[in-house]
């Protein structure tokens, strides 16, 4: 009885081994870094930049995550990751290089260390990467064989170019400045490289493609100075919606003079941005600006921010120790939770 | 969103405005720099190595017929402190790098962006800003970030360089919190026509060079010197594939020192000294070729001084004009650069009074009148008196006591009265006990109270109250000095984007930090000759927790154990060293966090020397030195490789 009973255990466990592995293929973990946040930190010069994990649940959170798997440090300062399907593509401005990694082993993969002049933004397009760059001469966007990690074509474009989305075939790329102020977002057409300009408020930044398929752009608007740098006065902030077929500003909101709004996020439906350390909400489909914010964060310097789900998270930067990053729930409003973040955080992804 | 901002209070003041609401040019004002090598060094029966003078010398030092008396004052004032004297032998050595020069031969811990770098200094775990670089008893650091880049002078025709730990340089119109580097030039009468060519051939294209010219005759003394020094700088980065790129330097400076005894009582004489650096800063891992910036400067200063000594009078009138400029490249294949230019115009008269055998009293005023600006800020003037009294007291010849006060009046804003007190006391058996204990200060800088939309004109100056006590033991060939030292800072310059809370993200300075910091110093120096073998020691450590107050965290930056030591010999013509220095892992943050931090290293030198022609009025020897002996791999700052192993070749030609 006892064996027969055995026997029979075995049997009903192989069965449901069996079946588990027929209708489920157990998924092999892609690596310790799946199913996480992703943050960055730009370094300083007196710190190196890195990057945090943080799982789904919050509960893990691993720091320097590319040093400790390839035993090395990043060089200043980490500007903003890219992502296809299996990589990650880390941008180091100062460093004129992108650091290609496995997005979820963090293993290195390869460097891409020539042809870029103080790169910022990356995005992918079919095995190819489009990076902006301010240039030494001149502005440009490079676009990269992901295979060779070689540069192939650069597109001259305005100056100051910073963030880069695709999206039918198109690139948009926002025109913050740089060092300077400037008020266009470049269109160009992957295929022919033709760049088409449409204007906006002075210092667009954030910029995404909504649901209704237009481009909103956040522009910032800027601090005018006279030659011995008094501030002398401000151009306006927008929130603006672009229509992608013409190429034309649909509808643009203001903000008032002397209000200089930032870190733009999105989750589809809502928009988040940022004034100083307040938060405010907006339905993307409103007209006017809400009047008063959605969540008073009291961070030192809001540095970085980012929507998901049910979550706002956002980074109170420090630059001489590790950062903050503050988990707030939409529904309600309240801080969650708050995890240690890299020196200089700055970019939240969602891995 | 935007870039980060480098703002780099400690090691340079690095503030790049790259934030949203501040924006346009960028602006750099890197301090400092030149190249680092190797620091060289060499024993010889006729050379003596490093002859540390612990004590204050006798006044009797007054009465020899050498002109320039900042160093012997520095020694006179120095009652109570540990004054450490490099003398030219070693600085001729060392011909490379000031700051190698200091890193292997003096407690101060030296914060260099990879060789050549923009490199700073700090005693004791105090901060850049808080070390005061003096020429020929003339405060020399920036205006406009309050430092000295370490890498940006050249001292090779420097005569010797003292250096002094802890506050207290009140006559030298420093109130330095930490500690006081002192260039001095020196002319003597009566000492005929003298030559000396020194020069190296090195790894990476390295060339430095040196003539100097001096004579004396009973009533004129002249010396004349050049130095130019040019490097590739391009060395290999160990454990990778790359090179160091972008480090080349060149630098060419020329001194010129007169002094004309106008009676037997007066005397006039010039102190002149110009240079002219270009260097590019080196980068950092993973690419090399990405670092495009060049830094230029150019340093022109001059000093006249009047002296009229009798009886027990001595009147002392100084004017000296002192200007700076530097060129910020951010790409050195671009024409355009950011600068900073400042002009300062400064008159001193010291009078002593010597009361009695054992005792005299000095007063210094000084009136500077300072003109500083930089492409972001408009020039500005900086107008400031002084009145210090020193009172110096001698007791049967075993307490020797000096009691300094001193008041600052400041057209930008109030400085505290500042005073300090030493005491050096003979007790039995060789054992003397020094002691000090001063009240100092920094002042906000140019770029702390100006800087376009984010520097703050509240800020008042940080301030520190320090003491120290010390044991000294000196025996025949032996000399050993452990100092105990405490400094209390407050309202420390710090900028940080929550600086002000109505502007969040705007990087501005405000008085902040409250700090603590004690430790131990070491000095030990040996040496014993049996028969025509000589054999001499040397080392420094020092023990440093430096503490933030509020939350008790160490401060980044300080090694906890610096050590640096050198061991020689010599026999007849021949001689060798091996140097050696420990630096300890340092934390880069301030929440101490254990992955950020930089590794201790260990790294030594050895070099040998033989002299060709020996006599009395000729000497010739030829040299050779080798750096970074083991090959280490090391970093002072993070992903800033340090040279490998490299060498040179060296002749000293003395006639």
């Amino acid at each position: 009885m006892k064996i027969s009973k055995f026997l029979l255990s075995i049997f009903v466990l192989s069965i449901l081994f069996v079946s588990c592995d027929d209708d489920d293929e157990p998924q092999l973990p892609k690596g310790d870094y799946e199913n996480g946040i992703i943050i960055s930190g730009e370094g300083t010069g007196a710190s190196s930049p890195s990057i945090t994990y943080v799982s789904d649940d919050f509960a893990t959170v691993e720091h320097q995550i590319y040093n400790k798997v390839n035993s090395k440090e990043f060089g200043t300062y980490l500007q903003s990751v890219a992502f296809d399907n299996e990589r990650a593509f880390i941008v180091t401005d100062n460093q004129n290089t992108i650091t290609v990694v496995d997005r979820y082993t963090f293993e290195e993969l390869g460097t891409i260390t020539t042809d870029l002049a103080t790169p910022r933004y990356m995005t992918v397009v079919d095995e190819k990467g489009y990076v902006t760059n301010w240039g030494t001469t001149g502005a440009y966007v490079a676009e990269i064989d992901l295979t060779s990690y070689t540069v192939l074509s650069k597109t001259t474009i305005s100056f100051g170019p910073e963030r880069i989305i695709a999206d039918g075939g198109k690139l948009y790329v926002s025109h913050k400045g740089g060092y300077g102020t400037n008020n266009v977002i470049s269109v160009i057409d992957i295929a022919s490289k033709v760049v088409t300009e449409i204007t906006v408020q002075d210092n667009p930044d954030e910029l995404f493609i909504d649901n209704s398929g237009d481009l909103v752009v956040l522009s910032e608007g800027a601090v005018q100075y006279d030659a011995s740098w008094s501030v002398i006065g401000n151009t306006i902030g927008a929130i603006s919606k672009i229509n992608t077929t013409t190429n034309t500003v649909d509808s643009e909101i203001t903000f008032e003079e002397g209000v200089h709004p930032s870190l733009l996020a999105s989750n589809g439906s809502d928009l988040y941005y940022a004034i100083g350390s307040k938060v405010f909400k907006m339905s993307s489909s409103d007209t006017a600006l809400p009047t008063a914010e959605f969540i008073d964060t009291s961070a030192g310097y809001l540095y970085g921010m980012a929507v998901n789900n049910n979550n706002l998270f956002i980074l109170d930067a420090s630059f001489t120790a590790q950062s903050t990053m503050d988990i707030y729930s939409i529904s309600s409003g309240a801080k969650t939770t708050s995890v240690a973040a890299p020196v200089a955080a700055s970019k939240i992804y969602f891995n | 969103m935007s870039t980060v901002q480098i703002l780099e209070w400690e090691g340079i003041n690095n503030t790049q405005a790259r934030r949203p609401a501040v924006t346009k040019k960028v602006s750099i004002n890197k301090l400092s720099g030149e190249k680092v090598f190797k620091v060289k060094f060499k024993f010889s029966i006729l050379f003596l190595i490093v002859s540390i003078q612990i004590f204050g010398q006798l006044d009797s030092v007054q009465q020899l017929e050498v002109v320039n008396l900042s160093g012997a004052k520095l020694k006179k004032y120095s009652k109570g402190y540990k004054v450490l004297t490099l003398s030219d032998s070693i600085i001729i050595k060392n011909t490379e790098s000031f700051t190698n020069l200091l890193r292997f031969n003096s407690p101060i811990y030296l914060k260099e962006y990879g060789a050549g770098g923009t490199s700073s200094a700090s005693f004791r775990g105090t901060s850049a800003s808080n070390t005061a670089v003096v020429w020929n008893g003339i405060n020399i650091n920036s205006l406009n970030n309050g430092q000295t880049g370490f890498n940006s002078l050249s001292v090779n025709l420097t005569d010797n360089i003292d250096v002094r730990s802890g506050g207290g340089s009140i006559e030298f119109g420093s109130g330095a919190i930490g500690g006081t580097v002192h260039l001095n030039n020196q002319l003597t009468f009566n000492t005929g026509l003298k030559n000396q060519i020194v020069s190296s051939v090195g790894s990476y294209n390295t060339f430095n060079n040196l003539y100097k010219f001096s004579y004396g005759s009973e009533k004129l003394a002249v010396k004349f010197g050049v130095s130019y020094n040019i490097s590739d700088n391009d060395y290999e980065w160990l454990g990778t594939d790359l090179k160091n790129e972008n480090g080349a330097f060149d630098n060419l400076s020329f001194n010129l020192s007169l002094a004309y005894k106008l009676s037997n009582f007066s005397k006039l004489s010039l102190y002149s000294s110009n240079y002219t650096g270009e260097r590019e800063f080196s980068g950092t891992l993973p690419n090399p070729s990405a670092a495009k910036e060049k830094y230029k400067d150019y340093n022109l200063r001059n000093v006249v001084t009047y002296n009229y000594h009798k009886n027990q009078f001595s009147h002392t009138l100084k004017a000296a004009f002192l200007k700076q400029e530097y060129r910020y490249y951010i790409d050195k294949n671009s024409s355009s650069y950011n600068f900073g230019k400042s002009k300062r115009y400064i008159f001193k008269y010291d009078f002593n009074y010597k009361i009695a055998k054992n005792s005299s009293v000095e007063t210094f005023s000084e009136y500077e009148s300072a003109f500083g600006k930089t492409d972001q800020i408009e020039e500005k003037n900086r107008r400031q008196f002084s009145q210090s009294i020193i009172y110096t007291q001698g007791l049967s010849n075993l307490i020797n006591i000096n009691a300094k006060i001193r008041k600052d009046f400041n057209s930008d804003y109030n400085v505290p009265l500042i005073f300090a007190l030493g005491a050096d006391i003979k007790t039995f058996k060789n054992i003397l006990v020094r002691i000090n204990g001063s009240k100092n200060y920094r002042v906000p800088t140019y770029n702390d109270l100006y800087w376009p939309g984010q520097g703050n004109e509240d800020l008042i100056p940080e301030t520190s109250v320090q003491s120290e006590i010390g044991f000294v033991y000196n025996i025949n060939n032996l000399k050993l000095d452990v100092g105990f030292f405490y400094i209390d800072s407050e309202d420390k310059i710090v900028w940080t984007p929550s600086g002000d809370p109505e502007r969040p993200g705007i990087w501005v300075p405000i008085n902040l930090d409250k700090t603590e910091n004690k430790g131990i110093e070491f000095t030990a120096d040996f040496n014993k000759n049996i028969k025509n073998h000589n054999f001499s020691f040397n080392l420094n450590y020092s023990y440093t927790i430096a503490k933030d107050k509020e939350n008790d965290n160490y401060l980044t930056y300080v090694p906890k154990h610096l050590m640096n030591a050198s061991l020689g010999y010599s026999f007849k013509r021949i001689s060798a060293f091996y140097q050696h220095l420990f630096n300890g892992e340092v934390y880069t943050t301030t929440d101490n966090i254990d992955s950020y931090t930089v590794p201790y290293f260990n790294i030594g030198n050895v070099g040998a020397d033989y002299k060709i022609i020996q006599k009395t009025n000729q000497e010739f020897s030829i040299g050779v030195k080798v750096n970074n002996v083991f090959n280490k791999e090391y970093v002072v700052l993070p992903s800033r490789p340090m040279p490998n192993r490299n060498l040179n070749i060296n002749i000293n030609y003395k006639f």
